[in-house]
């Protein structure tokens, strides 16, 4: 039997989280190369997905939503007070059009080092803020999260970003080794919100950072960053 | 529409009239108060799936609590492109849950309750929420009844009782292969079912 036909039978089994790790991770390795188990599987998660409504409605106590909040109260307190002491600390930043200059630039935030807002002790994940250029990015905001491994998979969130400009975009650079390499684009929302996702493993990188480029993006930045993250 | 940053509580702002997309962008910035309407909106629908699972008040109170924890700290995971909130929530809600429930090992105690749907209390009073979970609730359940006993036993020893196609094969005395296809066409039926019932 061919690879398709030994799997197309695990379809169903995958989409209720029915096979064994091992059988499950030989599936998704076939996915990855079989379009028609990928669109069998979404149309039966489909199916999965309205499975929840099937069961009898009870209602929550007050005590665990209460408990809830009061956990996640007192962790999003201490990140709201580290992101605004960030911004308060952050130097003034003059736009340059050389990346040397830029450079000079960067070492005036290497002082401040990364803040961590939060690490996620379940899911193996932490928070870091980034550093803002007030005077370029008033009343932006943004944060990476970055994987305990700092393997692949980071998000970098924004909030609060005015419009990159007429035909620009904003780019996001990794520094790795003292080399700067192209990481992703991304636009925002008419509030300024956005996020973009770092395909590279942070493994060995020093910073994050993101300029505004001609939309498509550029081979190498062409202004000093707007914000940055130290890793 | 929320103009000042997310992550800056506005007492400007309704949460209560912002969709759910838009309360998650908040959510992602790190604010409690959007937090808290998307617990608001959808923590009956967990707990109610929790319950179904772990089969008492107090381990789905644990399970829900360990679920919408993991939401939160792992909020800038969400993608919109990726389905809607309530999905991806519930989502996040039967994996731990199950986890949970294999990590504990209280299968024994769940196999009398994976042999049907129960029923349990209802409520005397019910919000426009409770209504609409109600009436989803029998829309999803009339097309379950659609299927063969067999597909549906199939699929909530392994949606609900978190059991395995070995396990469920075991238990039923039945070919994997056969439990696995019934897996398949069950859940094909159960969408067109579904897709009929909504044209």
């Amino acid at each position: 039997m061919s690879a398709h036909s030994d799997q197309v039978e695990n379809v169903g089994a995958y989409a209720l989280g029915a096979l064994p790790d091992l059988e499950a991770q030989v599936f998704e390795r076939h996915l990855m190369s079989c379009e028609e188990c990928r669109e069998e599987l979404r149309r039966l998660n489909e199916a999965v997905e309205v499975l929840p409504g099937s069961v009898t409605p009870h209602e929550p106590p007050p005590s665990l939503k209460a408990s809830l909040m009061g956990v996640v109260n007192a962790e999003a307190a201490p990140a709201r007070s580290s992101r605004r002491l960030a911004l308060r600390q952050l130097p003034r930043l003059r736009p340059a059009l050389a990346w040397a200059a830029a450079a000079c630039v960067l070492a005036a935030f290497a002082g401040y080092g990364a803040s961590e807002l939060a690490r996620d002790e379940g899911g193996g994940e932490r928070t870091l803020s980034a550093q803002i250029d007030e005077q370029r990015l008033a009343g932006g905001s943004a944060s990476l999260s970055v994987p305990e491994d700092d393997g692949p998979g980071s998000v970098l969130l924004v909030s609060g970003l005015p419009d990159p400009g007429r035909g620009r975009a904003y780019q996001v650079w990794v520094e790795r080794d003292g080399l700067i390499e192209s990481a992703a684009l991304f636009d925002v929302d008419a509030g300024g919100n956005g996020a973009a996702a770092v395909p590279q493993s942070l493994d060995d990188v020093s910073a994050v950072m993101v300029t505004r480029e001609p939309r498509g993006g550029s081979g190498q930045p062409t202004e000093a960053p707007v914000l940055r993250v130290d890793v | 529409m929320i103009r000042k940053p997310f992550g800056t509580e506005d007492e400007g702002v309704n949460y209560a009239r912002l969709a759910d997309e838009e309360l998650m962008q908040a959510v992602q910035g790190g604010d409690p108060m959007a937090f808290e309407t998307i617990y608001d909106r959808h923590g009956g629908a967990a707990f109610s799936l929790a319950y179904r699972i772990v089969g008492t008040r107090s381990a789905a109170e644990d399970a829900t609590q360990d679920a919408f924890l993991a939401i939160w700290r792992s909020r800038v995971r969400y993608q919109r492109d990726r389905g809607s909130v309530r999905n991806w929530i519930l989502g996040i809600v039967h994996n731990r849950t199950i986890d949970a429930l294999r990590r504990n090992q209280v299968h024994a105690t769940r196999r009398a309750g994976a042999e049907g749907i129960e029923e349990r209390e209802a409520a005397s009073e019910l919000t426009d929420v409770e209504v609409f979970r109600r009436d989803e609730q029998r829309r999803v359940r009339a097309a379950i009844e659609t299927l063969p006993d067999a597909q549906v036993r199939v699929i909530e020893l392994a949606y609900f009782g978190g059991f395995t196609h070995n396990q469920i094969a075991e238990m039923l005395d039945e070919p994997v292969g056969t439990v696995k296809g019934r897996m398949r066409l069950g859940l094909d039926k159960l969408r067109r079912e579904l897709a009929g019932a909504m044209a």
